[in-house]
């Protein structure tokens, strides 16, 4: 019998059976945590393993992302907690000043197609954008992966779904993602791998691709995989300075739990309401309402495309009157072309904050909170109440938040 | 076996109203941890649970992040399982890798309400409630094993002594 996309990559991290519905024990490439739970992966990690060692320091990594420089005592404790165990495993920190460690482990070549990867960020499954299973889990589960290097893990079902059709700017790769959680909901992949097909999609760019993958958490699946495409492979080998990659495809006769197919043709700009990331809606149905802050960044949206697009969009003008446009670029590589390409110039001059590289305002840490009342746009991937304080957030792709910057009211692209 | 009360909650039951985020690391021990379970979602649940009850919920109980403590709360408030339509799979495993059981069971959600009696055989897989039986496949053997030894890590230290 064929294999999908996951079953070829836990097949080759595994001795077991692998077929959806067992559960085997999976080798992993990277093990890693965030300053998130990083001290409690370490606390756990001296309870349960005394003295010992971790099975791979060369495999093992923490990446500061989530408060990153520290903003308060408590998060810059945790981080030194992790710093001190780095040094005496031999381990390598990305430490507060390295951006979004999702993206540093693609950037840096660690996360390749193919490869299986492990981390305290529920948003890790991005990695199937290079081709990789990332996974997101918790303080006893890293902290067993640092000591032996595997983990347990349930084999999914997947879910084949074919995106028919292309769309045409002001439409982005984040209104193509929207469209897919709107039509399968938080539950509809729950459990499942998707791997996603179609024309528009093999078209992405490398950060298309990230934006697409970076939501497949909010489907409540396992993750998403894609075809390969050529923005892959130019990113993956400067990554790796390698370019003998097989990137792991399915069998023609694979097997799917469900097939969906939609047409993206008609699409048009969208955007989540509140509470929920599944509340989707066309830009158009809510032109108008109020915005008072503007995030453009996260995981989902911080790529150097994505806050170019937004200084392309602004630049010359000046975001309205009273609205707060924050910016955090994902990474610092991402930070440093912005830099020297002087789009952050641009940015700035049209009235942008700009951070530090982070999870920044997604992860309840930099570039600040909304209180009650105050309306903020985020190109973020959750809206849950209170994830990013205590305003009403609505999600939505870099060319809205600018265009929405720019009128200080909900605003479609398509207007500019 | 498993006996308790019900607590009854609906779909999509997230992790930041589980175990608020503004708690992760200004709450770590699990005492302290337990007076904050589910606040935002039931004010009155950390004040009135008793060891063994049993949370029933909808589908995708646990969803949003990767945060164990949204397991381990539950855990050091004393709560005997949870039985759920469906879990978001990170959850499902910081549930197990604790030592907490999770059990989907859908058929049996509708029918129980808050405060009812059940009684719970994860090993036969069976479910009692209101003199019905409900019978759910049983958890993979190497799931059962984990939950039995109380968790992931002291379930691999007997089996690396056995192997030793």
């Amino acid at each position: 019998m064929g294999r999908t996309i996951i079953e070829k990559i836990f097949a080759a991290h595994s001795e077991d059976e692998v077929a959806p519905g067992k559960v085997i024990w999976l080798e992993l490439d990277v093990r890693s945590a965030r300053d998130f739970a990083g001290a409690n992966v370490v606390k756990r990690f001296r309870a349960a393993y005394p003295g010992e060692r971790v099975a791979d320091p060369k495999k093992t990594f923490f990446t500061f992302d989530c408060n990153a420089p520290a903003n308060t005592i408590a998060y810059a404790q945790n981080q030194q907690v992790c710093r001190v165990f780095a040094r005496e495993q031999g381990i390598k920190v990305y430490d507060v000043d390295s951006g979004i460690g999702s993206h540093v482990l693609m950037e840096e070549g660690l996360a390749f197609p193919g490869a299986t990867v492990v981390g305290t960020d529920s948003h890790l499954n991005i990695l199937g954008a290079v081709g990789a299973f990332g996974q997101g889990m918790g303080d006893v589960d890293i902290a067993f992966a640092f000591r032996y290097g595997k983990t347990w893990f349930e084999v999914p079902h997947t879910t084949r779904i074919v995106v028919r059709g292309r769309y045409e700017y002001p439409v982005t790769p984040k209104d193509l993602t929207l469209f897919l959680v709107g039509k399968l909901g938080s539950r509809g992949a729950l459990g499942r791998a998707v791997e996603i097909y179609g024309e528009q999609v093999e078209a992405l760019d490398m950060a298309g691709r990230i934006t697409l993958c970076s939501m497949a958490t909010e489907m409540g699946a396992i993750g998403a995989f894609l075809p390969p495409s050529e923005g892959l492979w130019a990113f993956v080998e400067e990554a790796t300075g390698r370019h003998d990659f097989s990137y792991p495809t399915a069998d023609p006769d694979a097997e799917y739990i469900q097939e969906l197919e939609f047409d993206v043709s008609d699409l048009k700009p969208l955007i989540v309401a509140p509470p929920r990331p599944d509340n989707v809606h066309e830009v158009s149905e809510l032109e108008g309402e109020r915005v008072d802050t503007v995030f453009v960044g996260s995981c989902t949206n911080g790529r150097y495309e994505d806050i170019r697009l937004v200084a392309e969009i602004l630049k010359g003008r000046k975001v309205a009157k009273g609205v707060i446009l924050k910016v955090a670029p994902a990474t610092r590589r991402v930070w440093g072309r912005l830099l020297k390409e002087r789009w952050l110039e641009v940015l700035h001059d049209a009235g942008a904050v700009i951070t530090h590289p982070s999870c920044a305002g997604c992860a309840q840490g930099q570039i600040g909170m909304t209180g009650e009342g105050e309306v903020q746009l985020s190109t973020g991937n959750r809206n849950f109440p209170g994830k990013q304080g205590k305003g009403p957030t609505y999600l939505c792709s870099p060319a809205t938040a600018a265009a929405s910057a720019l009128f200080g009211k909900i605003t479609s692209p398509e207007r500019l | 076996m498993i006996k308790g009360r019900v607590w009854k909650y609906g779909d999509d039951v997230n992790t930041d109203v589980i175990f608020p985020g503004r708690y992760t690391y200004a709450r770590m021990e699990p005492e302290e941890m337990a007076k904050h379970a589910l606040e935002d979602l039931d004010p009155n649940f950390a004040k009135e649970v008793k060891p063994g009850d049993v949370i029933v919920a909808g589908k995708n109980f646990g969803c949003g992040s990767s945060r164990e403590q949204a397991a381990t709360c539950l855990v050091a408030a004393g709560v005997g399982a949870v039985i759920a339509k469906s879990f978001a799979r990170i959850f499902f495993r910081n549930a197990i890798n604790n030592g907490l059981l999770a059990l989907e069971i859908p058929e049996a959600v509708d029918a129980i309400q808050p405060g009812d009696e059940v009684e719970l055989d994860p090993e036969a897989g069976i479910l009692r409630h209101k003199g019905k039986e409900y019978r759910f496949p049983p958890l993979p053997e190497a799931v059962l094993e984990i939950l039995r030894d109380g968790g992931l890590i002291p379930h691999l230290k007997k089996k690396l002594a056995k192997e030793g």
